[in-house]
């Protein structure tokens, strides 16, 4: 039970930095950059911005991680 | 050919009165520092120098010229301690170590008057720390003399030291002896000066014994209490902690060795500052690290911190005003370059050097405990790595190599959050000691960019993003 407990937590703490991404993506894809000429509502943009603030924060947030995985390493 | 004529005549007049300059002998000159150095080490007497030849004389100037220069500035500095007014530590520390060798170099060096103050301050005191633990106690007037040469909470203490000392008279008479004994009156003046350390209490024995001896043996601190993790330290961190261990144990062995000096002023030199000897590397990647020493007498940095620790050994007590320890960090564990100091180490170093309200500074990653909850992201992705790199990862190594769960449970959930910073804060009372409750990432040492801006080998990290975390006495105060 120990390990199994261990495998879980280590899997969802893996997952943490990818959660961000994942949404960014849901909520870009939900709220698409409006065609050409077409105005976008207030909750449209809203939408978008979330998104892409998840996004590139997520995106930001791994690269954290590999810096942090660099400096364990020594090799930074 | 007549310019020329000018010429060569011009050049003899101009050179007439160098060469009879050259030929003149030197006087005796007891203010010149080639002087007191030759007075210091018996090399020569004024008569003696009056009869060497002038060029002998030039020679024997020259050679000195630089020793007596450093020699100079370090008993001034050393000087410069010695006539503030001091704390407990600080007036067992000097009555111990001040004799009549030491005085002598002050006197030549710093003055006959100065020496002489010097000496009537160390024989007070002196007097002054005996009596304090005898029956009668300080007096009124013996504490209204002391505040010219010590600080108001040593008098404190030293009065304190009466009732402290009639105590343990008590439980000695009660338990049939007539005499408390040196250990009694010496524990009570490690409890009245906050410095019941063993260390202290060799010092004090030795003042008490009347012992001139100069040998400041700390003890020998190893402790495997903050191992890094096996498997990690097989393979992730490499070069940087598969050494720790045997790092550890060099400092130990290092502890083990005794002082060779009773002070800088007395057989000293002083440790050379590598920040004057740097040289510019090419590498893409960083090896920053080092030792950031600041002192009343000036910042100076150390790359190898073997260095550092025989400067801070030959400093009097109470005179750290900040450290900086610059390296990789884990949880528990600074490394400087070879060196790695856990909170044991650290405390063994450090106690008793730190000044009031200095700063011990952990300049490595997660060297305080992750804190409480956050809303910070960044925070919170440190968090989720270090619980990752310290337990996961060695937990399942371990249990790869065929390790107990539980064993192997236990000892990663008590290492993994290990707070460097606020242990060693409970080993050097008074000091200030901060960590990073995260990893420091510091600009200057990601690839490339360390290159760009020459800080391959950086003895101090500059900026650090990271959470700072600082603690005194085992309390978190604010960063100062």
């Amino acid at each position: 039970m120990t390990d199994l407990n261990y495998i879980l937590e280590t899997i969802l703490l893996l997952a943490v930095p990818f959660v961000p991404v994942a949404i960014g993506v849901m909520l870009r894809r939900k709220f698409p950059r409006p065609a050409e000429g077409a105005a976008a509502t207030g909750g449209q943009k809203a939408g978008r911005l979330a998104g892409n603030l998840l996004f590139w924060g997520g995106i930001a947030g791994i690269v954290f991680m590999v810096i942090v995985l660099l400096n364990f390493k020594g090799k930074i | 050919m007549k310019p020329i004529y000018h010429a060569i005549i011009g050049l003899l007049l101009a050179a007439a009165p160098g060469a009879v300059c050259a030929a003149e002998p030197v006087q005796w000159d007891a203010n010149r520092p080639e002087f007191k150095f030759f007075q210091e080490k018996g090399s020569y007497t004024e008569d003696a120098w009056d009869q060497l030849a002038p060029e002998d004389q030039e020679k024997a100037l020259e050679e000195v010229k630089d020793k007596a220069l450093e020699r100079e500035k370090l008993v001034l500095e050393d000087y410069s301690y010695a006539s503030q007014k001091w704390d407990s530590r600080q007036a067992k520390f000097y009555t111990d170590k001040i004799r009549n060798e030491e005085l002598k170099v002050f006197y030549i060096w710093v003055g006959k008057e100065e020496g002489q103050e010097l000496n009537r301050k160390v024989s007070f005191v002196r007097d002054m720390l005996a009596k304090a633990s005898t029956e009668e106690g300080l007096t009124d007037e013996d504490a209204a003399a002391l505040s010219r040469y010590l600080i108001p909470e040593a008098i404190n203490d030293l009065r304190a030291l009466k009732t402290a000392a009639g105590v343990q008279r008590q439980a000695a008479a009660a338990a049939g002896r007539q005499d408390p004994g040196k250990a009694a009156v010496n524990a009570s003046l490690d409890k009245a000066s906050g410095a019941a350390s063993k260390a202290n209490g060799k010092d004090i024995s030795k003042f008490f014994d009347g012992s001139a001896g100069n040998g400041d043996v700390s003890d020998p601190v190893y402790s495997k209490k903050y191992a890094l993790p096996k498997g990690v330290v097989g393979s992730a961190v490499g070069g940087i902690s598969g050494s720790m261990s045997k790092q550890v144990a060099g400092a130990a062995d290092d502890l083990l060795a005794p002082n060779g000096t009773s002070a800088t002023t007395v057989k000293s030199a002083p440790p050379a500052a590598l920040g004057e000897a740097k040289t510019k590397s090419k590498a893409l990647t960083s090896d920053a690290y080092g030792i950031t020493l600041e002192t009343g007498a000036g910042v100076k940095t150390f790359r190898k911190p073997k260095e550092a620790e025989a400067a801070i050994r030959e400093l009097p007590p109470g005179s750290v005003k900040k450290i900086i320890l610059y390296g990789h960090g884990a949880p528990g564990l600074q490394s400087v370059g070879d060196n790695s100091y856990d909170a044991e180490s650290t405390t063994a170093l450090l106690k008793g050097k730190m000044a009031k309200d200095g700063v011990i500074q952990f300049a490595g990653c997660n060297t305080a405990s992750i804190g409480g909850p956050t809303l910070n992201p960044a925070v919170g992705l440190s968090m989720v790595a270090r619980r990752l790199l310290y337990f996961s990862v060695p937990y399942f190594l371990d249990r790869k190599d065929g390790r107990n769960a539980e064993d192997s449970k236990q000892e990663w959930e008590k290492t993994w959050n290990a707070d460097l910073a606020r242990d060693t804060s409970n080993g050097v009372k008074g000091a200030i000691v901060c960590g990073y409750r995260t990893f420091g990432l510091v600009p200057g040492r990601l690839p490339v960019v360390t290159r760009l801006m020459g800080t391959q080998e950086a003895t101090t990290p500059g900026y650090v993003a990271g959470k700072k975390a600082c603690y005194q006495d085992g309390k978190e105060v604010p960063a100062p």
